[in-house]
């Protein structure tokens, strides 16, 4: 078992600990659009955004919109930051485009708003994982220093979401790592190429915390310690409950 | 049906009342439900009986993938995206039969 999990209460496997390491380096570090401190607050506000109250009587309500009033954070984001970590770690079955065009309208950038999901993502990832085993998964790491690189991929135009993204076509020589070969470029894989650093480090995690895109259609072995069939019923228990179709 | 075998889809919607053909398929619906829901003691319980039945290494792995949907969910569902052309359709039958297509992004306002 791998050190970094030693005292966790299941046999973690040494790549998936490994992966959960370099995701948790790559959120104190700067991005593309936040720097490191920006990004741990965003980690952090993730996590806190379990205890928000304003998040609590939105869920409850029939439509989230109805509710009003401010979130309970830890302040060190800009609000319209806030909404976009709150909304999607507390209630995501229920985001819209109206909701998303409004986010923009209040000033962040898409470029911005697709790092901040990435970045929830990961810790609901981790966090999610950590709670199944009852066991407390990676710390937040301290930021490092550093710029973010602010670069917009030059062949992002728009796709079937909200954003503009990349299709394997338009992928210039430095994002030709971005895709698997061998099979399709999936939605969920596009979903964040107008970041392709994120596009990198959150399949770095999904290759590890669930299967390897060639590995996922390989009926032929098994790659886990449990089977297709049993990872596959997870997945698709676990979208239902979240009232994600995709 | 895949890999030769017969599965019981109402297990997605959690209206099987048995394995719905997948090995221990109940207890990971179970660990799965609970996991994403506020009750700990129902979670420690089916934690260890689901550690029980496929064992430590699986009950880590089991752990990882609902992690990792819970997080993948939240991406599908952020940025909009439709399921693909050719899932849509192979899937269209038992979508509807299984009532989950309301889940559609973009169907909401």
């Amino acid at each position: 078992m791998s050190e970094l999990y030693a005292s966790a209460p299941a046999e973690i496997r040494e790549d998936l600990a490994a992966a959960h390491a370099r995701a948790c380096d790559r959120i104190g570090r700067a991005g593309t659009w936040w720097d490191g401190s920006q990004r741990v607050a965003i980690a952090a506000e993730t996590r806190h955004a379990l205890s928000c109250a304003l998040c609590r009587r939105r869920k409850e309500a029939l439509s989230p919109a109805a509710i009003e009033g401010e979130h309970d954070s830890l302040g060190a984001l800009p609000e319209t930051v806030i909404e976009v970590v709150h909304r999607v770690r507390t209630d995501p079955g229920r985001l819209s485009e109206r909701w998303f065009r409004g986010v923009l309208a209040a000033g962040l950038t898409e470029e911005q708003y697709v790092e901040t999901v990435s970045i929830v993502a990961h810790v609901v990832a981790i966090d999610t994982m950590g709670r199944g085993l009852d066991f407390d998964l990676l710390p937040l790491p301290p930021p490092q220093p550093g710029t973010p690189l602010q670069y917009r991929p030059p062949g992002a135009r728009p796709g079937c979401g909200w954003m503009p993204w990349l299709e394997p076509a338009d992928l210039s020589e430095s994002e030709n790592d971005l895709y698997p070969t061998g099979r399709p470029a999936a939605n969920i894989m596009k979903a964040m190429s107008l970041v392709p650093d994120e596009v990198r480090s959150f399949f770095d995690l999904v290759s590890h915390q669930y299967l390897p895109p060639l590995a996922m259609r390989d009926f032929s072995r098994e790659y886990r310690a449990i089977s297709h069939a049993q990872i596959e019923l997870l997945a698709a228990r676990v979208s239902a409950l979240n009232q994600c179709l995709y | 049906m895949t890999q030769n075998r017969s599965y019981d889809l109402n297990a997605v919607t959690g209206a099987a009342r048995d394995d719905g053909g997948v090995p221990h398929g109940r207890l990971l619906l179970a660990f799965a439900e609970a996991v994403l829901d506020q009750d700990e003691e129902a979670l420690a319980a089916v934690r260890a009986a689901l550690s029980e039945a496929i064992g430590s290494a699986g009950l880590a792995d089991a752990a990882g993938v609902v992690g990792l949907f819970n997080a993948i969910d939240r991406v599908a569902d952020a940025t909009g995206i439709p399921l693909e052309a050719e899932k849509a359709e192979a899937s269209a039958d038992f979508r509807a039969a299984l009532g989950v297509d309301r889940f559609d992004v973009g169907a909401r306002a």
